[in-house]
């Protein structure tokens, strides 16, 4: 099995992923103080932007769980991270291409380690999402529950979704010159037909299933399931289960496609 | 002595046309791919066994494959045809500067490009010293800026000074003793002989006959993708200039 082999083949090698994440980081918060603060201000200061909009120029009210805001918050820190992450990942092999052509390791590392390090930047974005629910828990705007456990479910199932896309991007984004091209253009129509600044409940009959297709809405409703009451707007348990299966599946066919593509890839670059 | 490096009918196929890429626009508008598609074989029918403690040097004139075999061996490209199988760690000084940052501290790279390489922190730490020393003065000056603001000569001696001290048992070496002034490149000379001394495997490719009677003894000849000749430094060599002033007339 692909999926299994290759992946104790990263694993063996895992201090030196470890290496790549850490002068990933590093690389990243050297180059300015306010690395850090970069990181929180963009979903922030997008948070800011949709509620403004919605709220006070639309009033629209319930487009999600109450507090609103809060709601945001929650959805578009991991959106962050998915959308760094495909960003990168679909360049990964073009970008370090001097070292994949000097070192011999499991390529599918040059993968991984991006949707790593991007994924350590959501980790430490937490303490913000943290202090906003927190804020409207004392305000009595809502209470914590115990679907609280779902977040780092969530948070496994969207790193996994990021491998199996990642694995499928570079290689694809090596041999078709515009393919980056189209992945942003893609990546932003996916914002918006992704339950991120909307509730997936709110969605019309039948298109809501189709929703469910894409993981991310699923891990949405898994790290937003925590936080909010479920009166209005259950848990999509649906999306949850759906979201899974497709991770799954992509995650084999990126293990797939990387292992039929990597020969022609190592020649190009 | 046990087989450290066995090839066996080896094949590598490129496309002519150095750029492949397909694009998408293209792939919409046309529906097909203008990309040109002829191949040629860089490689071809490529089978040799290298023993433990071997100083093999290849030759052959530009484009006769000599990077390409080197790259299969160092585990970077993979055979379309045949099998390269290498029992041991290798330690590739192809694409020197390959692993360094220029964002980072020249120390921070040491580290960085080691941990890459599979050296354990506190193995980094008790070679640092050696590193830096072998590397000269100039970079022990130097071990705070940025990697980026390096001279050339000097971004190679750090390379060439951290992947040397890596543990391999291996070493392939492509056309790097060129580096650095006339006092370094001793210093090269005398570090690769050490690594010879110490049972290492060699596998040099290189255009200096100097070079290659110094530090091969067994030759591999390449020719248009061919192993032309397989024997004793002195004989490679000797058929090779021959062929060269035949091409040549």
């Amino acid at each position: 099995m692909r999926l299994i082999t290759r992946t104790q083949a990263v694993m063996a090698k895992r201090n030196v992923l470890w290496t790549l994440v850490i002068r990933d980081l590093r690389v990243r918060y050297s180059r300015s103080v306010l690395g850090y603060v970069w990181t929180i201000l963009d979903p922030l200061l997008m948070s800011l932007i949709y509620f403004v909009v919605f709220v006070y120029i639309f009033k629209k009210t319930a487009l999600g769980h109450d507090p609103y805001f809060l709601f945001l918050v929650a959805g578009l820190l991991p959106w962050q991270w998915f959308s760094g992450a495909i960003t990168e990942t679909s360049r990964a092999l073009l970008q370090e291409a001097k070292l994949v052509r000097s070192t011999n390791l499991p390529r599918e590392i040059w993968v991984a380690r991006v949707v790593v390090a991007k994924g350590i930047e959501y980790l430490w974005s937490l303490p913000v999402l943290i202090f906003f629910a927190l804020f409207y828990v004392i305000k009595g705007q809502t209470h914590l529950n115990g679907w609280l456990a779902l977040l780092p479910l969530g948070i496994v199932v969207q790193f996994l979704f990021l491998i199996g896309l990642g694995l499928i991007l570079a290689p694809v984004t090596t041999l078709v010159t515009d393919m980056q091209r189209v992945i942003k253009i893609l990546l932003r129509m996916l914002f918006y037909i992704t339950p991120v600044i909307y509730a997936g409940k709110l969605v019309p009959k039948p298109w809501d299933k189709l929703t469910w297709l894409n993981p991310m809405t699923g891990v949405l409703e898994m790290m937003r399931a925590g936080f909010f009451k479920h009166d209005r707007i259950p848990i999509q348990w649906g999306a949850i289960g759906v979201g899974l299966v497709v991770t799954m599946v992509t995650l084999f066919v990126g293990f797939a496609v990387f292992g039929r593509l990597e020969r022609a890839v190592l020649k190009e670059i | 002595m046990s087989t450290v490096i066995s090839v066996e009918g080896l094949g590598i196929e490129f496309y002519r046309a150095r750029r492949r890429r397909m694009s998408v626009r293209e792939m919409v508008f046309h529906g097909r791919n203008s990309a040109p598609k002829e191949t040629f074989w860089a490689l071809k029918d490529i089978s040799f066994d290298i023993r433990a403690g071997e100083a093999v040097g290849l030759v052959g004139g530009n484009g006769s494959g000599k990077s390409t075999l080197l790259k299969m061996i160092a585990g970077v490209l993979l055979p379309d045809e045949g099998s390269v199988t290498v029992t041991d760690g290798v330690a590739p000084l192809i694409e020197l500067t390959g692993g360094f940052v220029g964002e980072l501290s020249a120390r921070d790279n040491i580290y960085l490009t080691a941990g890459l390489h599979g050296l354990r922190n506190s193995q980094i730490d008790e070679r640092f010293d050696d590193i830096v020393d072998f590397a000269g003065p100039q970079v022990r000056a130097g071990l705070d800026t940025p990697f980026r603001h390096y001279s050339s000569g000097m971004k190679a001696r750090l390379a060439f000074a951290v992947i040397t001290t890596l543990d391999e048992p291996i070493i392939l070496v492509d056309e790097v003793l060129a580096v650095g002034d006339k006092v370094f490149r001793e210093k090269c000379y005398l570090r690769m002989e050490s690594l010879l001394e110490q049972g290492r495997t060699l596998f040099l490719v290189s255009h200096s006959e100097g070079d290659l009677k110094r530090f091969s003894t067994r030759g591999l000849y390449l020719r248009s993708g061919r192993l032309a000749a397989d024997g004793p430094m002195a004989d490679v060599l000797e058929q090779y200039t021959a062929h060269l002033a035949e091409d040549s007339k």
